[in-house]
Order: structure tokens, then C-alpha cells, then sequence
């Protein structure tokens, strides 16, 4: 296995690994059902994923890391395709784009764009399920209940864990200056 | 037109929109009215669950040791209750197992294959939670090679906890009875009085501000008195009869002050189990 093969194992990995804890942490730490309607939703993957399109180039790559990852995650946790496989390679393509804008990743420019994901993420997904009746919340429930919790406690966990994944996505990706 | 068509990106923009309405479309549809989903989603859904499996035990043996260690405080006034209630329990054990092998003869002679209250179990493990605001799903680690089946209803030790929205051969999904999808949250239930006389209603919708199950379309609302369990009544054909629910809490009128609806605390909280168990129905009404 030649490095780069051996490097993209370890994104999927990685990805992999970001996908179960965001269920995992919803089950075992964030699972409010009795009581409160405050609902927090654990995006540890879309951390992932920001961290790793921000340092990938490969924009093919790119769109199929976001529409695999988006199907699994639709049919494993939504039962319906078509959110996050739409969604997600929306994300990294618009990421991608824009990204040349930003001389070195650093927190405060990952933050910020991890915040515009999410937002855009998430109102996506409630745009989607409300034009297909799957929920009957109204807009600003919508964002005094879901988005506002949601995104407080996703900035922080991506505050906290930041130092870690960003250089562990830093070793997943970077391998062209040491070979060559 | 020609202009149109040599402009890539509307084109792309087109057909990114029709596969998005396109797919959720297809996939609510096969949701709401197929059995199981399309194989390719059953193989994907079980391969991502049984990997799934080698992080959710883990998880699962840390809530349990937590909520040990939590139970560990109460244990001291929950043993002087228990106490109390222990010379009963063996009462009423012994002359539930006659009452039991009475019903079981009469039931013989009779001649009565099925009745409304005959139900088999399957334990499963919960593997996750979904990580979405509006589909209340836990997928738990059995399916179709077990016997599940679509809307068979799952408890937790306690009470019923919801019912199965989807499976797969070996995984399936749960929906909790606190959703708020109009289409799969009602169980046809009965108030348990003093006196015999059953209320019946529906358990029809979740209040998340207060924690509560809402019961509707309640014919009377004479002798519900707070404290009153409510279980399953097996008239909806999907369901058993006798899964216990809750206790009651109040009753509300509706804002127009037309209809009354009782308010019940559920009786399993929805936090701290790992396992649950899924009811099959010996009756089958709802084919």
C-alpha cells in the first residue's frame, strides 16, 4: 500500500469514527426525552469534514467523501435520503471554493466557517423535512430550540477538541511534502 | 434556449434540485407505506450496525456503571420502601400464578388460540440514537432474522417506550412514542380504575414542554383520579393488550373547552436503559 492509498484509509477512518460518536454521544450524554425541549444535536462528523476539506484540494475527492458519508449517515440516523447526501457535498463544494480566501488555517477562520456549515446545514435539513411535512415546528421555535442549543454546544466541543483534530486531519492529509 | 443549455452551472443547480425532491420523495413514500426498506438500504443500514455495534457496547457499559453508581444514593429509602411492599408482592405472586393457570385452562376449553393479551418478547440492545431533531429513532441490534416486524410496539423495563419504524435483517429502528410525527405516534389505551368501568382513549401526542403523554378522545372522564395507570388496550389491532404506559396526572380541557384530555407521566424514562424489548403480538389484526 503506497502512502496515499494508506492516508485516505485514514480520512475514512477518522470519518468513520466521527459518524458513530455522533450517535453514541446522543445516546449517552445529550438524550433529553423525558423532560425540556431544548434539543442539542452532536455534528462531530460535519467537524470532520470542515477540518478535512479545508487542508484536501482534490475537489473530486471531496464529493465523494460528502455524498457516501451523506448517504450512510441519511439511511443510518434519518431513514431518508436526500439531506445530508444533498447537503454535505453542498458544504465542501462551497468550502472548497472560498477557501483560497484564507492564506493559513487557523482557529478563529475554522470556527467561523464550521458555524456557517452548521447553520446552513441544519436550516437545510429543517427547510427539507418541513416541505415534506416530516415535522410541524414553526421557524422561530425551529431556532430558539434546535439551531441556537445546537450551535452553542457544537462551538464549544469544536473549541475544545479543536488543537487535537486539526492536527490530526493536519497528519491525515499532508503527506505530499514529506515524499516529495 | 441555447443560451440556457450552454449555462453548466444552472444545469447542475436543476438537476441537484430534482434528485434532492426526487430522493426524499421515493424514500418517505417506501418509509411510510413498504414493510422493509430497498435491500441496498437493508445491507448498508445492517453493515454501518453491526460496525456500529464494536462502539455502542462500550458506551452502553459506561451508562450502565453510571447509572449504578447513581442508584447507589437512593438505595437506603428505596430499600425501606421496598421492604414495605415485599409481603405483598409474594401475595399477590402466588395468586397471580393461580389466576394465571386458570385462565390458561379456561382458555383450553374454550378452545381460544389467541387472545388480546397473548404476547411473546425479543430483547435487543440499543446500538444509538439518531443525531436528528425530528426523527426520535434508536436503532437496536435485531431485525427480520429474529421475527421483527413494522409497528410491532417496544418497551423498556418500565413502560412503552414507542414502536419499530423500520427494519433491517439484523437492525431496526425504533420511533419513541415522544415524536411528533402525526403518523406514528398513537397507541389506543385504557385507564385502569377502581371500579371496573374502563375509560378508553388514545395516547396521542407528546407535550415536550411539561414531559408528559397526552391521552385524547377520552368517552369520560368520570373516576380518573390522579395516580391511575393506563396500559396498552389492544383495540388497535397492532398492539397487545396490558403494555403499561403510565399514571395519570391531571386532566385538561382543550382550548375551545370542547374535548378532555388526560395528561400521563410516562413510566419509563427514557434515559437510563441500554436494553429493550420488542412485543410480538400472538393476534395479528392489523395485516
Amino acid at each position: 500500500m503506497n502512502i496515499k492509498t494508506r492516508k485516505i484509509v485514514g480520512q475514512v477512518i477518522f470519518l468513520l469514527l466521527a459518524f458513530y460518536l455522533d450517535g453514541l454521544m446522543k445516546w449517552a450524554f445529550l438524550n433529553n426525552m423525558n423532560t425540556g425541549d431544548f434539543m442539542i444535536l452532536p455534528q462531530i462528523m460535519l467537524m470532520a469534514i470542515v477540518l478535512l476539506t479545508m487542508r484536501i484540494d482534490d475537489r473530486r475527492q471531496l464529493l465523494t467523501y460528502g455524498i457516501v458519508f451523506g448517504l450512510v449517515y441519511d439511511s443510518y440516523y434519518y431513514g431518508i435520503i436526500g439531506l445530508y447526501t444533498v447537503l454535505l457535498p453542498l458544504i465542501m463544494v462551497g468550502i472548497d471554493h472560498f477557501k483560497f480566501l484564507f492564506v493559513k488555517a487557523n482557529i478563529g477562520y475554522e470556527l467561523s466557517i464550521y458555524f456557517l456549515a452548521l447553520t446552513f446545514l441544519q436550516s437545510g435539513i429543517y427547510v427539507l423535512e418541513r416541505l415534506l411535512q416530516q415535522t410541524s415546528t414553526n421557524v422561530f421555535d425551529f431556532i430558539t430550540y434546535v439551531l441556537g442549543p445546537t450551535l452553542l454546544w457544537n462551538m464549544v466541543v469544536f473549541f475544545i477538541l479543536y488543537i487535537p483534530l486539526a492536527n490530526l486531519s493536519d497528519w491525515l492529509v499532508k503527506y505530499r511534502r514529506e515524499s516529495k | 434556449m441555447q443560451k440556457f443549455f450552454s449555462n453548466k452551472k444552472l444545469i447542475i443547480l436543476m438537476v441537484i434540485l430534482i434528485v434532492t425532491f426526487g430522493l426524499l420523495a421515493v424514500t418517505v413514500n417506501i418509509r411510510d407505506n413498504k414493510e422493509t426498506p430497498p435491500a441496498v438500504q437493508q445491507v448498508g443500514n445492517d453493515v454501518v450496525s453491526i460496525v456500529g455495534g464494536v462502539f455502542a457496547y462500550p458506551t452502553n457499559a459506561v451508562k450502565n456503571a453510571s447509572s449504578e453508581f447513581s442508584d447507589l444514593y437512593n438505595t437506603y429509602t428505596e430499600n425501606k420502601h421496598l421492604k414495605a411492599r415485599i409481603d405483598e408482592l409474594a401475595q399477590n405472586q402466588a395468586k397471580l400464578k393461580v389466576v394465571q393457570d386458570e385462565n390458561k385452562k379456561l382458555k383450553q376449553e374454550l378452545k381460544l388460540n389467541g387472545t388480546l393479551t397473548d404476547y411473546s418478547t425479543i430483547n435487543a440492545s440499543v446500538l444509538s440514537r439518531s443525531p436528528s431533531s425530528w426523527q426520535s429513532y434508536l436503532t437496536i441490534n435485531r431485525g427480520t432474522a429474529s421475527g421483527l416486524k413494522k409497528n410491532m410496539p417496544v418497551m423498556s423495563g418500565k413502560g412503552l417506550i414507542g414502536r419499530i419504524i423500520e427494519v433491517d435483517k439484523v437492525s431496526s429502528k425504533v420511533e419513541l412514542i415522544s415524536t411528533n410525527n402525526e403518523l406514528n405516534d398513537k397507541f389506543a389505551s385504557e385507564i385502569l380504575d377502581d371500579n371496573n368501568n374502563a375509560v378508553t382513549g388514545v395516547v396521542s401526542r407528546y407535550d415536550s414542554s411539561s414531559g408528559k403523554l397526552v391521552m385524547e378522545n377520552v368517552n369520560s372522564t368520570k373516576g380518573i383520579k390522579k395516580g391511575q395507570r393506563i396500559i396498552t388496550s389492544g383495540l388497535g389491532g397492532r398492539t397487545p393488550r396490558g403494555l403499561y404506559i403510565g399514571k395519570v396526572y391531571g386532566i385538561k380541557k382543550d382550548n375551545y373547552g370542547m374535548t378532555n384530555s388526560v395528561y400521563i407521566t410516562p413510566a419509563a424514562e427514557l434515559r437510563n436503559f441500554t436494553v429493550v424489548t420488542v412485543i410480538k403480538s400472538s393476534v395479528s389484526g392489523g395485516q
